[in-house]
């Protein structure tokens, strides 16, 4: 018996894998790195979704020498940033902003714990570069040039390194020994240290930069500005800078009991609650309205609770001695912050008052002095001149932190030193004859900052943000213990964990999973997509958590 | 020829197509009932709670579930039967179809009854012969014994053409009527019809599928498949009958002539008829008449050839049909008379419905019709025996 | 009652074996591929499916391209679980027993010209695992309304909304006391993987109604039927649950969290909704998820 063959009309033979589909599509999906926000708004452009993600899993070590690449002092950072990132935090527009710096704090102070060093930098270079200022911004860029592997001499002008560091914050924000611990484990990578060496004049000054092949000027603004209506001379005013320079050194001025701070900034803030440890009841005079004063939204909450009186949207008009006190007279304004910095000020009509107090202690902000540079320097509205990066016209000098920026912030200083090195680095390779990219190479990203609309939500549920804790208030004033407590192990991974990684992938395979065409594959340790099968549907990008999916335009 | 010597038993039509069923050794029988066709499912139910038939026995909710669930099995590489009647038939219309496009060789037992409406229970025909356009291999048989031989031989032909076959047998005339039937031993029927093994099926080894859409092209050279197979039926249908008897001893032909030789005039007719037919041929050669039969065994494919030989020289055929197309007739007499279109020497064809919706055809009434069927008559398209 | 979890942590990254194939011709972001590509995921290759006329025929290929890598049988309309029964008996005749045979047919071939020979199988408690692709219409044949059709839906053949409801089909198989009776959608992906290797470990007759937004049906960005799907379940519209041997309810989400009217929202379907059928849909919602509560206590 021989059955007839029946052809093979209706049986299948082959799969549809010779079927093209790639031809339907308009738009095709690609795997991109896209700068997250909080990236973006970052004073050290750090890669904050990466060391996040490095955390996440576990690498502390990782998500450390990640920060690293940046910024030195994460630590110190993680304590006393104004953290522009979590105001710009996609994360802030689904439940709360990722505590972004209390994770950078537990970072930092996980590599502190472990003692953990830099890595010696590859290679020795035989060019010389010069620091002036060893605050925030003279260190980031004595790291990165060391780093780099430059012979580094830091000129520093008080007996110990830090600048605003040391004795503009005080040890109830940031501990001392967390501040040398960063400091010291930065030096170790060799770099040379000189304290007690000021630069008086033009020519001290012109000789460093001549001697050595690179000069970065970060000296800083330590001159305190002063209210006019107050004679400094006298015993019952001081300038909040040299209060808090005694304080940190555990001799903080006696004044009397009453002790009125004028300011609105985080130095006012740091002037008040110090005085307050010293046991002064304190009122702060602010120009500009409590939700608009320059200082961090926290630091005014612990002063309120330490028992500090604020008067926000006043002005001190004069001050006058009497047998049982000062007798200050206010007035309420509107003030506004004006184009240059400085603020516009509008007194109420009928709305003076009088206060009490035993003492005037003003914390209005700091200028650079800048006698000590020659005329070959340019200057504007009170600063040195620089451009972007941080170069200052004049021939192996560049300058950054608070002598050439209005910014006055700790993390913008860091990032003005790096900028700085970076920009010296490619200069003197230039100049030794080898190969460079162009200036700002690396700047300008190829896509735009992720926004939320690009994140899956559906694998973020609702989750508040790890709580804050404080130390009691009572407890504060007993001594200069940090008041902001740190995340447990347990919390900050927790923490991490609601990070959306914004434009850095976490090869969670959701684009390989959802895809409906089977056209998204694993590639190189990334994902590509299949061009034969890929019918642009998006459903990769619509399903991707963090943005690093992005349909392109396609013209054929 | 050797004789078998299996003794003779007493079934019915009906039972005697369930034990063929049993002897073919199907794997899946999908079984939905109705009447007359009931004893079949109920006998192979009783085989399998004796333990002597282990086929999967499936009780779907309707005929054409049972269809549906046949087409698949069969596909699966399973020996697949069944059986049903009248409205169940109809009711499976759209899957028989679907079956022989699927080239899957079931085989189907078919009681012949009236179909509704309005509703009867009688022999007639039209309800098989209403699927002619199938794509089904359709056999008629005139008695029990035949009903047995012819079901085991369904199988066999059907597994070569890779095409379903029907076998029909009237309501209560060959489904009831009981008669003594030689059961052949399950070793004979093995020797018979070895396992199906079909060359493609559904299979995990070889993951293919079945039933996506096809082109033009695809779906016209699929017909000219089926029709090649086909073809081959007459061809195959002999030999199946041809081994049928070198193994048991009995050969009922795909076109049987009956006392045909010099006969001048005809009967030609499907099933029980041909039974009462050749009573009335008997009786007609006894008075000295040049009569014959000619029974036609295999319907479709039409084995046209084989008409034309057995009614070489044959004046007048008289076609008895016990089923009614409207606006055509019977649908045998069409059937002949297109086979015989444009042949040199073709027989006058006289077309009579007879016993339509099941009136009695008693042999008296056939032998009037062939003695009044007037010389070189012109015949009309159809005429009604009363 | 139970609330796993069916949101938070990804699914694992696509099968371990891919049963189905690139190049087939679903439209742009239709989730059905994607479902059957879960389901066959779990279920592997030694399985059969059965799959009449709707749109999955299509993505099965054209003759004589199959886009999935097991053997299929497409059997007509209306008998898809006739057919996986005959297919299953074959099988089983032929001491196949563990090869899994399951039916993958849309709401019009399941619901409305599908139930009789549906009914009957479970009747007869068949081996088989029907998966019914419910995009709540015949969206093969350009979108007409089928009894799984939503109440005041619009479609090719209700223009001005559906006057019905949509029939119950779990509770309506669960009556005939089969094993497993489950809804899933690949929205929720998970909870559909798991609700299929449970299935597949169970003999008997198992039925799975998963949801399946047709973006042209029922009027959806290309990239929007994933989001459709949880909505429909966050709102209750679609519930997660699972009823077995007939009487055992598992609710297998949480509380509704959504108004009904976000997710009708998505749908150019539901456009012409007055605020009243938008009140009359979320008391319906409402009832039908107080109703399950009953049935889990």
């Amino acid at each position: 018996m021989k059955p007839i063959d029946i052809g093979t009309a209706t049986w299948t033979t082959r799969t549809t894998e010779g079927i093209r589909t790639g031809t339907w599509r308009a738009a095709l999906p690609r795997h991109i790195q896209a700068p997250s926000p909080c990236h973006a708004a970052c004073p050290v452009h750090g890669d904050i979704a990466e060391w996040i993600g490095q955390a996440r899993a576990g690498d502390l070590r990782g998500a450390w020498r990640t920060l690293s690449r940046h910024n030195p002092f994460p630590a110190t950072i993680g304590r006393v940033c104004h953290h522009p990132c979590e105001r710009a935090c996609n994360r802030a527009e689904h439940d709360e902003a990722l505590s972004i710096c209390r994770l950078e704090r537990w970072v930092g102070d996980t590599a502190l714990a472990h003692g953990w060093a830099y890595e010696p930098p590859a290679r020795a270079r035989s060019e010389r570069v010069a620091v002036v200022g060893g605050g925030p911004s003279g260190l980031s860029a004595a790291y990165h040039l060391r780093r780099r592997g430059y012979a580094v001499t830091v000129f520093e002008a008080q007996a110990g390194l830090g600048g605003v560091m040391r004795d503009g914050i005080p040890a109830y924000r940031l501990a001392r020994t967390v501040l040398e611990g960063e400091i010291d484990r930065l030096v170790a990578l060799g770099i040379e240290v000189r304290c007690g060496v000021r630069f008086d004049d033009t020519a001290a000054l012109e000789a460093l930069r001549t001697s050595f092949d690179a000069v970065y000027l970060a000296i800083g603004a330590r001159r305190r500005k002063r209210l006019r209506i107050l004679d400094y001379a006298q015993p019952w005013v001081m300038d909040g800078a040299q209060f808090l320079e005694r304080a940190s050194r555990g001799a903080a001025p006696a004044l009397g009991r009453r002790v009125a701070v004028i300011g609105g900034g985080s130095a006012a803030m740091d002037v008040a609650r110090s005085a307050r440890r010293a046991g002064h009841d304190v009122t702060v005079l602010a120009l500009e309205r409590r939700d608009t004063m320059p200082a961090q939204a926290e630091e005014i909450v612990e002063a309120l609770e330490e028992g500090i009186v604020l008067v926000d949207g006043a002005m001190l008009l004069d001050a006058t001695p009497g047998a049982d006190g000062l007798h200050l007279r206010a007035v309420q304004v509107r003030a506004e912050r004006g184009a240059d910095g400085d603020p516009v000020v509008t007194p109420v009509p009928d709305s003076g008052f009088a206060l009490a107090a035993d003492a005037i202690v003003t914390a209005i902000g700091q200028d650079p002095e800048l006698a000590v540079f020659g005329p070959q320097y340019a200057f504007e509205r009170g600063l040195l001149r620089t451009d972007a990066s941080g170069a200052t016209g004049v021939p192996r000098a560049w300058a950054g932190g608070d002598v050439a920026s209005g910014a006055r912030f700790v993390s913008e200083a860091i990032g003005m030193g790096e900028r700085a090195a970076v920009d010296i680095d490619r200069t003197l390779r230039a100049a030794a004859g080898e190969a460079v990219e162009p200036p700002h190479a690396g700047r300008g990203a190829a896509w735009p900052a992720v926004t939320l609309a690009a994140i899956n939500l559906h694998e973020h549920p609702k989750r508040p943000r790890a709580a804050s804790r404080r130390r009691d208030a009572a407890e504060r004033l007993a001594g200069d213990a940090e008041v902001q407590l740190a995340l447990g192990d347990g919390e900050a991974r927790h923490e991490a964990a609601r990070c959306f990684s914004c434009g850095t992938c976490t090869h969670c395979d959701n684009c390989i999973t959802y895809c409906p065409d089977l056209a998204v594959r694993h590639a190189g340790g990334g994902y590509e997509v299949l061009g034969d099968y890929c019918k642009g549907c998006g459903v990769c990008v619509s399903q991707c958590p963090t943005g690093s999916m992005t349909m392109v335009e396609e013209l054929r | 020829m050797s004789a078998s010597g299996e003794p003779a038993v007493l079934l019915t039509g009906n039972h005697a197509v369930a034990w063929g069923a049993r002897l073919a050794r199907p794997q899946v029988a999908p079984v939905y009932p109705i009447t007359p066709q009931t004893p079949v499912l109920e006998k192979l139910t009783e085989f399998q709670a004796r333990g002597e038939f282990d086929a999967e026995i499936l009780t779907p909710e309707s005929e054409h579930s049972v269809m549906s669930a046949c087409i698949p099995a069969s596909l699966a590489g399973a020996r697949v039967f069944t059986a049903t009647a009248s409205q169940g038939l109809l009711l499976m219309h759209e899957l028989l179809h679907y079956a022989s496009g699927a080239r899957a060789p079931i085989v189907m037992a078919n009681v012949n009854r009236t179909v509704a409406s309005p509703w009867a229970f009688w022999p007639d025909q039209t309800d098989s012969l209403a699927q002619r356009d199938t794509g089904w291999i359709q056999l008629y048989v005139e008695s029990a014994q035949e009903a047995l031989d012819t079901v085991v031989q369904a199988f066999r032909i059907a597994e070569q053409a890779l095409l379903p076959v029907l076998v029909n047998l009237d309501a209560f005339y060959v489904s009831h009527a009981l008669e003594p039937v030689r059961v052949p031993s399950q070793a004979t029927v093995d020797a018979y019809l070895p396992p199906f093994a079909p060359a493609r099926r559904l299979d995990t080894a070889h993951p293919s599928g079945w039933g996506n859409v096809v082109t033009q092209e695809m779906y016209a050279a699929h017909r000219r498949a089926i029709e090649d197979a086909m073809a081959q039926v007459p061809a195959l249908a002999a030999e199946a009958d041809r081994e049928w008897a070198a193994h048991t001893g009995r050969s009922h032909g795909v076109v049987e002539r009956y006392r045909c030789d010099g006969a001048k005039t005809v009967v030609v007719t499907l099933g029980s008829l041909c039974g009462t037919a050749r009573e009335a041929v008997d009786g007609l050669r006894d008075a000295g008449h040049a009569v014959g039969l000619v029974k036609v065994r295999l319907f479709r494919p039409l084995p046209a050839a084989a008409l034309r030989a057995a009614l070489d020289g044959v004046a007048d055929a008289i076609v008895l049909d016990r089923n009614h197309s409207p606006g055509a007739g019977g649908v045998l007499a069409q059937e002949l008379r297109a086979a015989f279109c444009g042949s040199a020497g073709a027989p006058r064809i006289r077309g009579c419905l007879a016993g339509v919706g099941g009136v009695n055809v008693p042999p008296e009434r056939i032998a009037e019709w062939v003695l009044q069927t007037p010389a070189g008559h012109a015949p009309a398209p159809m005429e009604w025996m009363r | 009652m139970s609330d796993a979890t069916t949101t938070g942590s990804p699914a694992p990254a696509g099968p371990a074996e891919e049963l189905l194939c690139p190049g087939h011709a679903a439209c742009p972001g239709c989730v059905e591929p994607l479902t059957v590509r879960h389901v066959l995921g779990v279920l592997g290759p030694d399985t059969m499916a059965v799959i009449p006329p709707s749109c999955m025929a299509i993505i099965a290929g054209p003759q004589p391209f199959s886009s999935l890598r097991i053997p299929v049988y497409q059997p007509t309309l209306e008998s898809s679980a006739a057919a996986a029964s005959g297919l299953r008996r074959a099988l089983d005749a032929r001491g196949e027993r563990d090869t899994q045979v399951i039916v993958l047919a849309g709401d019009g071939g399941t619901y409305d010209i599908g139930l009789q020979c549906l009914s009957s199988a479970a009747e007869r408690n068949e081996n088989i695992l029907y998966f019914c692709l419910d995009n709540e219409g015949y969206m093969n044949t350009g979108g007409q309304k089928s009894s799984s059709t939503p109440h005041f839906a619009s479609t090719g053949s209700t223009p001005a909304g559906k006057t019905a409801r949509k029939k119950n089909l779990a509770e309506i198989v669960a009556a005939h006391g089969v094993p497993y009776v489950a809804t899933a959608s690949v929205g929720h992906l998970a909870d559909l993987r798991r609700k299929v290797a449970k299935a597949r470990a169970i003999r008997g007759f198992r039925l799975l109604t998963l949801l399946i937004p047709c973006l042209d049906g029922w009027g959806l960005r290309d990239d929007g039927a994933l989001a459709a799907a949880r909505h429909a379940v966050e709102c209750g519209a679609f519930p997660l649950f699972e009823i077995e041997d007939g009487c055992r309810y598992t609710i297998n989400q949480p509380r509704p969290t959504r108004p009904v009217a976000e997710y009708l929202a998505l749908q150019r379907r539901y456009r012409h909704l007055t605020a009243e059928q938008t009140r009359v849909l979320q008391a319906e919602v409402d009832e039908g998820w107080a109703r399950l509560e009953r049935r889990a206590a």
